[in-house]
């Protein structure tokens, strides 16, 4: 198997990716407020989105584009029901 | 020269991400946080899901990724407004 350019650019691709999965890693722990960490989370799902279309270049499958549909779908409902129940909780009183 | 094309699209929707996260750390206050992590995300997933499409060629393929990226650009800006709400109601700021 001979390496062309896109072999090398998938290589880079999941450097980058790790690399930024990392930082989110460190923003989520660090975190000063509940806030913080919800941002994080979010990134680490569009994260996690990018490598799932970088592996689908990689084996050859078209299914795997379904992944990313719903990964979006979940990430998007669960950054809004944690977000707004923090509202709800603390504008309570 | 088609593998070319989805080579740079790659790389620059895998270094967008990368920007994002780091913009995510090193940024001083939420908001800014927010702009960073919500922007550079949506046109680095826009890129790759567009490498995607070019690299198939199928015409399912690329009406999901058109999907996608239709889903992304619309609930992205949702979901920052949501915590960036959340944030500015929070009465008691307290370090959990």
């Amino acid at each position: 198997m001979t390496t062309g350019v896109l072999d090398i650019a998938v290589l880079i691709g999941f450097i980058f990716m790790l690399l930024a999965l990392l930082l989110a890693f460190f923003r989520l722990v660090k975190g000063p407020t509940m806030h913080d960490r919800i941002v994080a989370m979010d990134l680490m799902a569009s994260i996690t989105m990018g490598f799932i279309l970088i592996y689908s270049i990689v084996i050859n499958k078209s299914l795997y584009v379904d992944i990313a549909i719903v990964i979006s779908l979940i990430s998007f409902i669960g950054t809004v029901a944690i977000s707004s129940f923090l509202r709800l909780k603390n504008t309570k009183k | 020269m088609n593998h070319l094309i989805i080579a740079v699209l790659i790389v620059l929707g895998a270094l967008w991400i990368l920007i994002a996260a780091i913009g995510l750390l090193r940024f001083k206050d939420l908001y800014s946080r927010i702009h960073a992590a919500t922007k550079a995300t949506s046109l680095g997933l826009l890129l790759l899901i567009m490498g995607v499409a070019v690299y198939f060629g199928l015409w399912d393929v690329t009406l999901k990724s058109v999907l996608i990226i239709v889903f992304i650009y619309l609930t992205s800006p949702l979901a920052a407004h949501s915590i960036a709400k959340s944030f500015k109601d929070d009465n008691s700021k307290k370090m959990l």
